[in-house]
């Protein structure tokens, strides 16, 4: 029995014993109640489409209902939601345990740190998805079917969704679960990255755009965005999108670079819990 | 360092930042049971951080069961830990969350519930296992975090304060509870700053203030360093001032003060007053001796002189 545990099934097991702990907690509660924003917002555009046969115009037209879904899942979900859902849990995945005093159990146990901070991002990763797919599921079919889209024509639109929504907050969780492990008030951190220094340099030409998540991750969206105003125009002259290979590749490679870093650190880092 | 030794440290030294946790402290701990005293603030937490490998030494090393303890996790099979705060995963029950400790150490699911249930029995919390930590009053908190401990054989217990907030039925188990442990042939570390709570687990102490160990080793040999410190002697007798007058010619006798039917003396060498001391109950040359007492007498006060030198 005394054998030096490995990586996996430690993190395993961290995992069992997080996920439970992660769902439940009152972040989760108050995200998934974030998470309503975007139902609410599509339960009343279907209201309106309803009662309204003109329903919603862009530029005297209907824009058709995926496209609407389309603008939603980038502009809510990808550019909102999940970093927002990446800062607030990434950053607290060690932080909690020490804030409540627990992680002495789990570091006073055979298995790695490194691999107490895995089994939680891959709780974190599960707690999130869930809290997100159906979130966005039911925006879909609220939304999908306004403006003379077909739910069936669009679907498989909503499985790539579903794939970018899962990278994002993989890619999130794991910079900011660096930010948390390394850094000091991590929270602002990853509020002033996520919602600073993301939309300010993806507005500019240039390498920076490419130190982003959401650079890589617009590359991933399958949804044609309308183009509607002279700003729009403008920015279009930047826009510079990887590929899906490319934007895969480095998504992976900062995922695996963020977790080793986050996970040396904990393995390094001295917690002295206050008395 | 000794190959027996559970613990050894050498010229072990933890600081943070500006402030030292503990100084250049070398000491060896054998196995059996080993009670840790000192008052809040002496070091006790940061040494028993050091030794469960929460923290890393400033300087010099500290080795527990043979190994450094530092970044290597598969000693944590033969360690178990009873830390000192009162923190849980509060909607789990305690079976769960012990079983689910339990796993994290390698053992099956089917094993790890067995074990958990085994620990919770001996720590005497079975009626409780399946209600909610939150639930559980300080005391049942107190004996799930031992059982958490104990749940997979360990050969060394490390229990920080684990009698904060027992009453005084549960400490009696708890006691109980060590002392059968290391009878068991396991080693225990336990820290307190309660002297009679260790007293009555161990013989064995070693003592800490201002993160230095001002003494190691069993407790009567403790008891001897109070021959080094001035000794307090209160003699109830007939006629006390007679004795003050006897006592101030003695060369020992450092000072002494009357009381209400009492006179109070401090003497640099215990055992030549208390033989004289005998000797004049006998006679009865100044009258009847009641009653001879010594606060230097229990432990308590053999830690504040140590603490104050």
């Amino acid at each position: 029995m005394n054998q030096n545990p490995t990586v996996f099934s430690s993190t395993v097991r961290i995992f069992d014993l997080s996920l439970g702990q992660m769902l439940w907690s009152r972040r989760s509660v108050f995200l998934g109640l974030l998470l309503g924003g975007p139902v609410v917002l599509a339960l009343v555009l279907r209201i309106v489409t309803t009662l309204y046969a003109s329903g919603i115009s862009i530029n005297g037209a209907q824009p058709p209902g995926a496209t609407i879904f389309g603008m939603m899942v980038w502009l809510l979900y990808i550019r909102f939601i999940v970093p927002v859902l990446g800062v607030f849990y990434g950053t607290a995945l060690i932080a909690d345990e020490v804030d409540d005093k627990t992680i002495t159990y789990l570091f006073t146990r055979p298995i790695p740190r490194s691999a107490v901070l895995l089994g939680k991002y891959l709780a974190y990763l599960v707690c999130t998805v869930l809290l997100v797919l159906p979130s966005v599921m039911l925006v879909f079919f609220l939304v999908v079917p306004t403006g003379g889209s077909s739910v069936a024509v669009a679907f498989p639109s909503l499985l790539a969704d579903f794939a970018m929504l899962i990278v994002g907050l993989a890619s999130y969780g794991a910079v900011f679960a660096v930010v948390g492990t390394r850094l000091k008030r991590p929270l602002v951190v990853g509020l002033v990255y996520a919602f600073g220094w993301e939309p300010a340099v993806l507005l500019f030409p240039g390498y920076l755009k490419r130190l982003t998540v959401a650079y890589y991750l617009q590359a991933l969206v399958t949804h044609e965005m309308p183009q509607d105003s002279a700003v729009s125009m403008v920015l279009q002259l930047f826009h510079e999108v990887p590929t899906v290979p490319t934007s895969l590749l480095s998504l992976a490679a900062i995922i695996a670079v963020t977790l080793w870093s986050a996970g040396r650190a904990v393995e390094q880092r001295e917690y002295v819990l206050e008395q | 360092m000794s190959a027996t030794a559970i613990v050894s440290a050498d010229h072990l030294s933890k600081w943070y930042g500006q402030v030292i946790g503990l100084n250049d402290v070398s000491v060896t701990v054998p196995p059996g049971i080993t009670g840790l005293l000192g008052p809040n603030g002496a070091g006790k937490s940061t040494f028993m951080k050091l030794i469960t490998g929460q923290l890393k030494p400033s300087k010099g090393s500290i080795a527990v069961l043979g190994e450094p303890i530092w970044a290597n996790p598969v000693l944590y099979h033969r360690i178990g830990f009873c830390p000192e705060q009162d923190a849980f995963y509060e909607r789990m029950t305690g079976m769960e969350w012990v079983t689910a400790l339990v796993r994290l150490n390698g053992v099956a699911d089917a094993t790890a519930a067995s074990m958990a249930a085994r620990a919770i029995e001996t720590v005497e919390l079975a009626d409780a296992a399946n209600k909610k930590i939150g639930a559980y009053s300080k005391g049942m908190r107190q004996r799930i975090k031992m059982a958490q401990a104990l749940a997979h054989d360990p050969d060394l217990l490390i229990l920080d304060e684990p009698l904060g907030g027992m009453d005084p039925i549960a400490r009696r188990r708890t006691i109980r509870l060590i002392k059968d442990w290391g009878r068991a042939g396991k080693s225990v570390v336990v820290s307190s700053h309660i002297l009679h709570e260790i007293e009555s687990m161990t013989a064995n102490i070693l003592l800490i203030n201002q993160g230095r160990i001002l003494a190691e080793g069993n407790v009567h040999q403790i008891r001897d360093l109070i021959d080094e410190h001035p000794h307090t002697v209160h003699i109830k007798a007939d006629d006390t001032r007679a004795l003050a007058r006897e006592f101030l010619a003695d060369d020992d006798v450092l000072s002494l003060r009357l009381e209400e039917g009492a006179v109070v003396v401090q003497t640099g060498r215990p055992d030549a007053f208390y033989a004289r001391l005998t000797d004049l109950a006998a006679s009865g040359e100044h009258g009847a001796i009641h009653e001879v007492t010594s606060p230097d007498d229990n432990l308590q006060a053999v830690f504040q002189y140590l603490v104050k030198s």
